[in-house]
């Protein structure tokens, strides 16, 4: 900018002053400018998850994949897994009757607890913060979390689990 | 020599005081909203709602942009010792 003023005080000065009390102050004009800082950082975060969103959406999990023989998952039991693949998620299968299956995320929608299903009370439960989703839906019965949990379809053919993306129809059911 | 600015900041020694606590409260305003849209927008984009992200981040750096500009009319600080040059000095910006 303009030239250096003559009376002002260089900045080395002033920014390793000899007393301790001018090293500690905060000056209100310091604190401006750092709120101005701070102001941007939050502006470049929130660009930062735009950039995140656009660059690399979530992509649906693809074909069908083996988890578990069904004899090895009594019914009431649930079966933890990970789909191999670039993500590690973990999910559970949940055997709820005869014939009746269900995959969620194991990752409570909250803070990403791990959940887990109550047999005796047949819901999802979260036990960092007690959250419970249903074991049918998923839905959020109870507890912080914002969302349901997300679903895989299963299909069960020759007493071998298979899971996929969870199709549209179902969604909106 | 005084000059315009000298005499004001005699007249009105509050002033000083008065933009500086203006420009902080409404720097912590931005901020705060800040917050709130990246909370929002973080529980949002989990959600896939990319719009949501979208707009709170052109909010978030319109907000930016005006807390760091209402820095420029930061007053400068009060010498304490008047200049004792003869010269009228006129420093070189915000002076009407
Ligand atoms: S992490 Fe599951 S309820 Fe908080």
């Amino acid at each position: 900018m303009s030239k250096e003023d003559p009376e002002k005080e260089p900045s080395w000065k002033s920014d390793f002053p000899i007393e301790m009390k001018r090293g500690t102050h905060v000056s209100r004009r310091e604190f401006a400018k750092f709120l101005g800082l701070l102001s941007g950082a939050f502006a470049l975060s929130n660009g930062f998850i735009v950039i995140r969103a656009m660059a690399f959406p979530d992509k649906p999990l693809e074909g069908e994949h083996f988890i578990v023989n069904a004899e090895e998952v009594p019914v009431g039991e649930m079966f933890q897994f990970e789909i191999q693949g670039g993500k590690h998620i973990p999910y559970i299968l949940i055997h709820l009757e005869e014939n009746e299956w269900r995959a969620f995320e194991q990752k409570c929608t909250h803070l990403t607890c791990a959940v887990r299903y109550q047999k005796d009370v047949n819901q999802i439960q979260c036990p960092c913060h007690n959250g419970w989703f249903s074991a049918d839906t998923g839905e959020v019965l109870q507890g912080p979390p914002p969302r349901p949990l997300p679903q895989l379809d299963v299909a069960v053919r020759d007493g071998k689990v298979y899971v996929r993306e969870e199709q549209e129809a179902n969604e909106n059911v | 020599m005084s000059n315009f600015r000298k005499s004001q900041n005699e007249a009105h020694p509050n002033k000083t005081n008065t933009i500086m606590t203006g420009i902080i409260i409404l720097q912590i305003l931005f901020v705060s909203i800040q917050i709130w849209f990246l909370f929002g927008a973080l529980n949002n984009a989990l959600e896939g709602n990319f719009y949501f992200a979208l707009t709170t981040f052109v909010g978030s750096a319109l907000m930016a942009v005006a807390s760091i500009w209402v820095l420029r009319y930061l007053p400068e600080p009060l010498r304490k010792k008047p200049a004792r040059k003869e010269k009228p000095k006129v420093s070189p910006s915000r002076n009407p």
